[in-house]
């Protein structure tokens, strides 16, 4: 049959092409694209929700910004080094309690790191960077005040970019080593070698553990998160706020983009979603074939 | 937003014409035409639409039209050969970018196109696949050219990446003035006309097709003490080989007598293997790797059963072939394929490893117990089917209402592609088509047409190529020298 035969007569069509059917190849019948279907499986978005979600984008926006308060403090030689290793030390000790509580509530199933695991990676750790830190702050000597800056910015920025939001697993190696990067800069422009350690433990707790223990409070006290995130928030803009009010305009005005004004956009234009779907898709395999390698 | 609009303007255009004018006149049947399949895809490469391409233009040469094929060049593979039957090949020096695709500029393609256009008459350009650069490129010159052109897609597309939104805008510049689509299947036919907001009254059905002589069953190549599930595909994530890596374990450890037959190449053979190698299976199960065309029904036959577990797929010829050689298909409810073999000749599964566990268990129950049909009643069957002077006939009939249909002059085809693919993109396009138009100028007055050589016809009505007595065949030889002598220009 080609195209614009005489017209058919009173047989059904069929949508087959094993059988000969009394239709033009170009005819369209009535059940032409019946089985499209628009949105299926379409998420609806409640607006605080999407808010709350935002907030951990917001807190670690805050992390950095925290992080480089606490640059600017050493830089200008307002906050020893002494006292900030201290503090560290006393947050890290916290924190690791926290993290061993809400620990012991879910995962006891698995096999749980020890004690001295924990303390033998830290002290090798610390003892490296203690080290290697009259080093570290002589690592950039030759290079221009201007290029360390902006790569420190640059690297900052795609640790921010890079990081791991939705699953929940420590910070992905790209975002951490980005951040690492921006730290080892940053503290090879600061006074002294003490000051280089301490900006680089500094820098450990809050871009590498810090994440993993708001890990583990999302999935276990997500009401106590969402407290942690606004006071994650709030400090960040109070404490670049002493150090230069433009500043904390500028992440106000982008906390409050990210966690106000993006959400709300998100959901207003989730009514616009129009995705059609029909058999033409692709399948996708949902089962997990690997575990017939395991 | 888009594609509701896009939605709503494909219904529009379907009810406008089906309420609307009717059929207008088919053009004279008798009539030749001089065709030009143009595709990046072309022997020496193997796949559906190479062959595609070759069965059809074999065809409608035995229906006295005349054909040439024109593709790039592959490796030393370029200027003109001639294949069985006087089917010129052109093979046109063009830069490959990707996966055999040529690179495209819009521009640079068209001095080669024109000057083959020209030369051998061309009155229809026939374009294949929508992945081909080069296809598009050629119909976006013919249009410029007034040439009438025909468009077959081969294959299926989504809707919700990046990509395939990029790719559906350029299918929906190069077909918006395109006179006729063909596609492959009715599912096909669906896909492209949301993609590239058709009219789908443009758009005809015409499946792909086998030659049933090629695929003949011969069950004593059958061991009997076995059953041989043979699975031919290129080993790729979109032909479902990991539900293969899935399905391979589960049904060799509940059946001991069971073999698997795997032919074909690609990334995810390395699966296959670490399943293989897992489960201690190197005696039955055998991967085969890439097989040539000839030798796949050598394979098919030593099988009971064939196994497709493709994710998408808009014809599928090999559950025909495996059919055509007298096998139970098995296969998975994607795409076109539904439409292809009636239900007693396949067992249609779920693209998941239980549902074609599931279903592959059940084909061989019935294969222990006898009750399937014999080999031979199943080629019958399938033989009538799909056939390749069938596919040509219908071609035909699309050639010959195509050639009756005016090609949009310049200012009606700015005006199309502006109303119909976006004021951004429509725009660009109808920008490059003007620069398309002066650049041909520029040629025409460099190279006026009349003073272009017409080739030497090999097919079609005024064919010099002659088999039949040794008389004619030293004449055409001659004939031929001659046109090869002319045609050293590439």
């Amino acid at each position: 049959m080609g195209p614009d035969s005489a017209p058919g007569p009173a047989v059904p069509w069929q949508k087959v092409l094993w059988e000969h059917q009394p239709f033009p190849d170009n005819y369209v019948d009535e059940r032409f694209l019946e089985e499209l279907r628009r949105n299926v499986g379409i998420r609806q978005y409640q607006y605080w929700a999407v808010v709350k979600e935002a907030g951990f984008v917001g807190q670690q926006l805050s992390c950095v910004a925290i992080f480089i308060t606490l640059w600017l403090y050493m830089e200008q030689g307002l906050l020893p080094p002494e006292l900030l290793l201290l503090t560290s030390l006393v947050c890290a000790l916290l924190g690791y309690g926290l993290h061993q509580a809400l620990k012991s509530q879910v995962e006891s199933s698995c096999e749980p790191r020890t004690y001295m695991a924990d303390l033998q990676s830290a002290s090798i750790f610390l003892s490296f960077t203690f080290g290697f830190s009259p080093v570290l702050k002589t690592l950039t000597e030759s290079v221009s005040t201007d290029t360390v800056y902006a790569m420190s910015a640059v690297m900052l920025l795609a640790h921010l970019v890079a990081f791991p939001y939705a699953q929940p697993s420590p910070p992905g190696s790209l975002s951490l080593n980005a951040a690492l990067f921006a730290s080892v800069c940053l503290a090879s422009r600061l006074p002294g070698a003490l000051h280089t350690f301490t900006m680089l433990s500094c820098a450990l707790l809050v871009f590498a553990l810090w994440p993993c223990l708001l890990k583990r409070l999302r999935a276990n006290a997500p009401r106590q998160f969402t407290g942690v995130c606004v006071g994650v928030c709030l400090g960040g803009v109070g404490g670049l706020g002493s150090q230069s009010p433009a500043g904390a305009v500028l992440l106000a005005l982008a906390l409050g983009g990210v966690t106000l004004l993006c959400p709300l956009l998100l959901v207003r234009l989730q009514r616009h979603k129009d995705n059609i779907h029909g058999p033409w898709d692709e399948a996708e395999i949902h089962e997990d074939i690997s575990r017939f390698l395991q | 937003m888009g594609q509701r609009r896009r939605v709503a303007a494909v219904n529009n255009l379907s009810s406008q014409h089906i309420s609307g004018s009717p059929a207008e006149v088919v053009g004279d049947s008798s009539r030749k035409h001089n065709i030009c399949m143009v595709s990046d895809f072309f022997y020496p490469n193997m796949g559906g639409v190479e062959s595609h391409i070759y069965q059809l233009s074999q065809c409608l040469i035995e229906k006295g039209h005349k054909v040439v094929i024109a593709t790039h060049a592959y490796g030393r593979r370029k200027g003109i050969r001639y294949l069985t039957n006087g089917l010129k090949v052109y093979y046109l020096p063009l830069q490959v970018m990707y996966n055999q695709s040529t690179a495209t500029t819009c521009f640079h393609s068209l001095p080669l196109l024109r000057c083959v256009f020209v030369r051998e008459r061309i009155t229809v350009v026939h374009a294949h696949s929508s992945f081909s650069a080069m296809a598009h490129d050629a119909l976006f010159h013919a249009k410029t050219m007034g040439l009438n052109t025909v468009f077959t897609d081969h294959s299926l597309f989504g809707f919700a990446d990046v990509s395939s939104v990029l790719t559906n805008k350029l299918l929906t510049v190069s077909l918006c003035d395109t006179n006729h689509i063909v596609c492959v299947s009715y599912t096909s036919k669906e896909n492209t006309v949301l993609r590239a907001v058709l009219n789908p009254e443009i758009v005809s059905v015409i499946p792909n097709a086998v030659d049933p002589t090629d695929f003949t069953p011969d069950p004593s190549q059958r061991p009997n003490d076995r059953i041989t599930i043979v699975v031919i595909s290129r080993l790729v994530y979109r032909k479902g080989i990991d539900l293969l890596g899935g399905i391979i374990p589960e049904l060799c450890l509940k059946h001991p007598d069971l073999h698997f037959l795997i032919g074909g190449e690609g990334p995810k053979r390395i699966v296959l293997e670490e399943v293989r190698e897992k489960y201690q299976l190197h005696d039955r199960v055998r991967l085969l790797g890439a097989l040539e065309h000839k030798d796949v029904r050598g394979v098919l036959v030593q099988g009971h059963i064939f196994l497709n577990t493709s994710l998408t797929e808009a014809f599928c010829m090999a559950i025909v072939e495996g059919a055509s050689c007298g096998l139970q298909v098995v296969s998975t409810r994607v795409g076109g394929i539904p439409e292809v073999l009636p239900d007693d000749l396949i067992t249609l599964c779920e693209p998941t490893v239980r549902s074609l566990c599931a279903g592959l268990e059940e084909v061989i129950a019935r294969q222990r117990s006898g009750s399937v049909s014999s080999p031979a009643s199943i080629h019958a069957r399938v033989q009538k089917l799909y056939t390749w002077r069938n596919v040509a006939e219908r071609t035909e009939k699309v050639y010959d209402r195509v050639a009756g249909e005016e090609v949009l002059p310049l200012d009606r085809r700015l005006r199309r592609l502006r109303s119909h693919c976006g004021p951004v993109a429509g725009s660009i396009f109808a920008f490059v088509a003007v620069i398309d138009f002066l650049f041909l100028l520029l040629l025409q007055w460099l190279l006026p047409d009349r003073v272009m050589d017409v080739a030497v016809d090999a097919t079609g009505p005024h064919g010099q190529w002659r088999q039949d007595t040794s008389k004619t065949r030293s004449h055409s030889k001659c004939a031929m020298k001659q046109a090869a002598k002319t045609e050293m220009f590439l």
